[in-house]
C-alpha cells in the first residue's frame, strides 16, 4: 500500500471524508452534463477570487476619510503588484455581475424556479441582492470623486423612501452627514457582514440545489443520468477557469483599476454609477417633482415583487418556454429595458458638450492628484495636499484674495481691474515697458500710483533740459531688475538680457545710483521715509512678494505712505487675513506665474 | 410547592426554557450591538453657521459665482478647523445677495451654472432658472435658499443642509 493510501485510511478512519467525497462527486446530473449548468459554479469561482484578492486589499487598505484614497493610491502605484490584485477585484465584481445575469436567465428559462425550488430561487434573490450590495460599498471604498458622489446619490435614494427612508440614511451614513463614519460603516458591511451573509446563503442555495437536483432541460433525454464527476466538474472547472482568465486579462489589459481625485465635498462633479446601475441611474431622469420616488422606490421594488412572485405565478407542469410565455415576458422586457436605458444613458452623456467637459476637467484633476500622491500623502489626507499644491492652490488663493483688482492669466477680470495686470511682471519686458511708460493701462495707470512715477525716455511736459536714459542703459536697468527674482533652478530664456553678466552690473550701479532718488536700494534711498517708491533690490522676488502680501507699508517693499489716506485703493495688507503659509504659497505661485513665458 | 417530589419536568418544558435561553443571551449580545450600530440616526439635526466667504465687490451683478463654505468640520473623532464644508452659489443684484446650495435637491449632485446664468445638475438633469425656481428634470423642489448679510463687505451665508429628494426643504 503507497503511503498516500495509508494517510488516505487515516484520516478516513477518523473523519470519514471518503464518504463525503463520494456523495459530492456522485450526484446524478438528469439528462446528462451541460453547460448550461456551469454559471453557478462560475459564481462560486468568482466569489472565492474576489475573497482572495479582498483579504489581500485589506493588508494594505486603511478606511477613514484621511487614509482610504491614500492607501488605495499606494496599493495601485506603489505597492508591488497592487495593482493586478486590485484591478482583479475590480473586474471581478464586475465579471460577476454579468455571471449573474446568465445565471438568472438560464435557471428562468429552464423553469428551474418551479415547485418545489421556490426557496432555492428566492436565497437565489438574497443572493443576488447581496452581490449588488457588494458592487455598491466597494465603489465607496476608495473614497475618491466617482465612488463618493455615486454612493452619495444612492444614499439619497434610500433617504427618499417613505416613513423609513430617513433613517435608514442616517443608519447607513452614520448620521446626518456624510463623513468618516459612513466609510467604516460601508467597509464593515463590505468585509464582514457581507461576506458572511453570502456565505450563508451560498452554503443553503447549494445545498437545496443539491435536494432536488437539477432542472433537465425540455429537450433532455431524461433517462440518461451523468454523474457530476467527470463530466460536469470538468465543464465546471473550465468555466471558472475561463471567468479568471477574463479578469486576469482585463486587469492585465487595463492596468489595474481606475483611481479618481480625491472624494472632495464642495467640488462639483458629475457623478455616474458603475455600468450596470446605469439601467436605474437613467430611470431617474424620467420622474419628476412628486413621481420621482416611482423612478428611485416604486419600480425597482416593483421589478423585486414579481422576480419574488415568479415561482408563484408559473404553477405550469411543463418547462417549455412556449407555455410559459406570459410569465417570462415582464422578464425579457425587464432585460431589454435595461439594456435601452443603458445604452440611452451612454448616448445621452456621450452628446452632452457639458458633460464632457466637466469629465475631462475631473480626468485632468484625478491625473493631478495621482501624480502628486506619489511622493507619498501628508497624514492630513489628499485633499489637504491638493489644497497645498501650488498649481491648485495658488489659482484659488488669487481669485480669492487678489483677483478683485488685479488679473494674472485667465484670472480676475480686466473690466475690473484697478491694480497692475500681473502677466509678465518681474521680467525685462515688463521693466522696459515701466521705465518707458509708468502709466501705461497695464502698470500704473488705473492705481492711485498714477502720474507718480517720471518716464525715463520721454520728457515731462514743459520740460526743456532732459536727457533721455540711452538704450544701453534701459537695457541694463532692465538686466538687472530682472535678475532681481531669478531663483535657482529657473531657465534664463537664451537671448535674455541678463545673460550678459557686465550689464547687469552696470544695471546695478544704475539702479543704486540713480533710481534711489526716489526709490529704495537694499534700504537705503535719497529720500528716507519721504518717498512713495518701492525698494528695487530683489524686486518681484518670492520674497519680495511675500513682503508685499503680508504689509505693503513696511519699506520691504512699499513705504509707509503706501497705506495714508490720500492714497485709497493701494493693496491692503493681508498678514491678518491669510495663514502665513498660504502667503508663502500666493507668493510663489505669483512669481512663477507671472514670469512664465507664454 | 409543598414537600412532595415535584413532578417530573416535561420535555416542552426544557425545549421552552431552552429556547428561552437561548434568546436570553441573543439578546444580551444583540440589543447592545443594534444600539450600537443605531446610534446614529438620534443624531442631532446640524445648525446652521454663518460663514464669511468673499467681498461684495468680487461678485458681479446677474453672474452666479460658486464660494467654498469654509469652517471648522467635526466629523466623528475629528475636529478640523478651517476646511470646506461645501459650496453655495451667489448671486448679486444691486447691493443684495441670494445664495443657493449647491446640492441639488433631487439627489444631492454639485449643480452647475450654465451659460445663461441658471442652474443645471451634471448628473439627472434637473434644471434651475437664475432665481433658483426649478425649470425642469426630476427635482421635487425649487434649490435652497440661504439667508445672506453683509458683514464689514464681506457676504455671509448661513450655511445649512436640507433633506434630500422631498418636495418639502426640511433641515437635516
Amino acid at each position: 500500500m503507497s503511503l498516500l493510501s495509508r494517510l488516505g485510511d487515516f484520516l478516513d478512519e477518523r473523519t470519514g471524508y471518503r464518504k463525503l467525497v463520494e456523495h459530492a462527486l456522485d450526484e446524478p446530473i438528469k439528462g446528462g452534463a451541460r453547460w448550461a449548468y456551469v454559471f453557478g459554479s462560475a459564481l462560486l469561482g468568482a466569489f472565492l477570487t474576489q475573497l482572495v484578492t479582498g483579504i489581500a486589499l485589506m493588508t494594505s487598505y486603511a478606511p477613514s476619510d484621511k487614509t482610504a484614497w491614500a492607501s488605495v493610491h499606494y496599493i495601485t502605484f506603489k505597492q508591488a503588484g497592487g495593482w493586478l490584485v486590485r484591478g482583479m477585484h475590480h473586474f471581478g465584481a464586475q465579471m460577476m455581475v454579468i455571471v449573474l445575469v446568465f445565471h438568472m436567465a438560464q435557471v428562468a428559462l429552464f423553469g428551474a424556479y418551479k415547485r418545489p425550488r421556490e426557496v432555492t430561487w428566492w436565497i437565489g434573490l438574497g443572493l443576488l441582492s447581496i452581490v449588488l450590495a457588494f458592487a455598491l460599498t466597494g465603489y465607496l471604498l476608495p473614497w475618491d470623486q466617482k465612488g463618493y458622489w455615486a454612493t452619495r446619490v444612492a444614499t439619497n435614494i434610500a433617504g427618499t423612501v417613505p416613513l423609513v427612508g430617513d433613517a435608514t440614511q442616517r443608519l447607513m451614513q452614520g448620521g446626518p452627514e456624510y463623513g468618516s463614519l459612513t466609510l467604516t460603516r460601508f467597509y464593515a458591511l463590505h468585509v464582514g457582514v457581507l461576506p458572511l451573509s453570502l456565505l450563508g446563503l451560498a452554503a443553503a442555495h447549494v445545498a437545496l440545489f443539491r435536494k432536488h437536483g437539477v432542472t433537465p432541460s425540455v429537450k433532455a433525454d431524461v433517462s440518461k443520468v451523468d454523474a457530476f464527476f467527470p463530466k460536469q466538474l470538468w465543464k465546471d472547472v473550465v468555466a471558472v477557469m475561463i471567468f479568471v482568465g477574463v479578469v486576469f486579462a482585463l486587469a492585465w489589459k487595463e492596468h489595474g483599476a481606475p483611481l479618481d481625485a480625491p472624494a472632495d465635498p464642495s467640488s462639483d462633479y458629475p457623478a455616474r454609477p458603475e455600468w450596470y446601475f446605469l439601467a436605474l441611474f437613467q430611470l431617474l431622469k424620467y420622474f419628476h417633482g412628486p413621481l420621482e420616488i416611482v423612478g428611485t422606490v416604486v419600480l425597482p421594488g416593483v421589478l423585486g415583487l414579481y422576480l419574488f412572485a415568479l415561482p408563484l405565478l408559473d404553477k405550469k407542469e411543463s418547462n417549455a418556454v412556449r407555455g410559459r410565455a406570459l410569465v417570462l415576458i415582464p422578464l425579457a422586457l425587464i432585460g431589454i429595458g435595461a439594456v435601452a436605458l443603458t445604452a440611452q444613458a451612454k448616448t445621452q452623456d456621450a452628446n452632452d458638450a457639458a458633460f464632457q467637459k466637466e469629465r475631462a476637467k475631473a480626468d485632468m484633476r484625478s491625473g493631478l492628484a495621482i501624480s502628486i500622491a506619489m511622493d507619498g500623502v501628508p497624514p492630513e489626507g489628499p485633499l489637504a495636499m491638493m489644497r497645498s499644491f501650488p498649481t491648485i492652490r495658488g489659482p484659488e488663493l488669487f481669485e480669492k484674495h487678489c483677483a478683485a483688482c488685479h488679473t494674472l492669466g485667465s484670472i480676475g477680470t480686466e473690466k475690473d481691474r484697478t491694480a497692475p495686470k500681473l502677466d509678465g511682471w518681474g521680467t525685462e519686458k515688463w521693466v522696459l515697458d515701466m521705465i518707458h511708460d509708468p502709466d501705461g493701462a497695464e502698470r500704473f495707470g488705473r492705481t492711485s500710483y498714477k502720474g507718480e512715477m517720471p518716464s525715463v525716455d520721454v520728457a515731462p511736459a514743459g520740460k526743456t533740459d532732459f536727457k533721455p536714459m540711452s538704450e544701453d542703459d534701459k537695457k541694463a536697468v532692465a538686466a538687472f531688475l530682472a535678475s532681481q527674482s531669478d531663483e535657482p533652478g529657473d531657465k534664463i530664456p537664451d537671448g535674455a538680457l541678463r545673460k550678459d553678466a557686465a550689464r547687469v552690473a552696470s544695471g546695478k550701479t544704475i539702479v543704486s545710483t540713480r533710481c534711489t532718488s526716489c526709490h529704495l536700494f537694499e534700504g537705503k534711498g535719497d529720500d528716507i521715509d519721504q518717498g512713495l517708491a518701492p525698494e528695487l533690490s530683489g524686486w518681484a522676488s518670492t520674497k519680495w512678494v511675500r513682503a508685499q502680501i503680508d504689509n505693503p507699508s513696511s519699506k520691504a517693499t512699499y513705504r509707509e505712505k503706501a497705506l495714508d489716506k490720500d492714497r485709497e485703493g493701494h493693496m491692503p495688507r493681508f498678514d491678518a487675513e491669510m495663514k502665513p503659509e498660504d502667503r508663502d504659497l500666493l507668493a510663489r505661485w505669483v512669481r512663477a506665474t507671472a514670469r512664465a513665458p507664454k | 410547592m409543598s414537600s412532595e417530589s415535584p413532578p417530573p419536568v416535561g420535555r416542552r418544558t426544557i425545549t421552552l426554557a431552552v429556547i428561552a435561553g437561548s434568546c436570553a443571551i441573543g439578546a444580551a449580545t444583540a440589543i447592545p450591538a443594534a444600539a450600537f450600530v443605531a446610534a446614529p440616526v438620534s443624531g442631532k439635526a446640524g445648525k446652521g453657521v454663518w460663514v464669511k466667504t468673499l467681498k461684495l465687490e468680487q461678485l458681479t451683478d446677474g453672474q452666479p459665482k460658486r464660494v467654498a463654505i469654509v469652517d471648522d468640520r467635526r466629523d466623528a473623532w475629528t475636529i478640523e478647523k478651517n476646511v470646506e464644508l461645501g459650496s453655495v452659489w451667489l448671486v448679486k443684484k444691486g447691493n443684495e445677495v441670494v445664495a443657493y446650495s449647491a446640492v441639488c435637491p433631487h439627489l444631492g449632485c454639485s449643480v452647475n451654472v450654465t451659460a445663461d446664468g441658471a442652474f443645471a445638475c451634471p448628473c439627472h438633469t434637473s434644471a434651475f432658472d437664475a432665481k433658483g425656481k426649478r425649470t425642469a428634470g426630476p427635482s421635487p423642489r425649487d434649490l435652497d435658499a440661504l439667508a445672506t448679510r453683509i458683514e464689514d463687505g464681506m457676504v455671509a451665508v448661513e450655511f445649512k443642509r436640507f433633506r434630500i429628494g422631498v418636495p418639502e426643504k426640511v433641515e437635516t
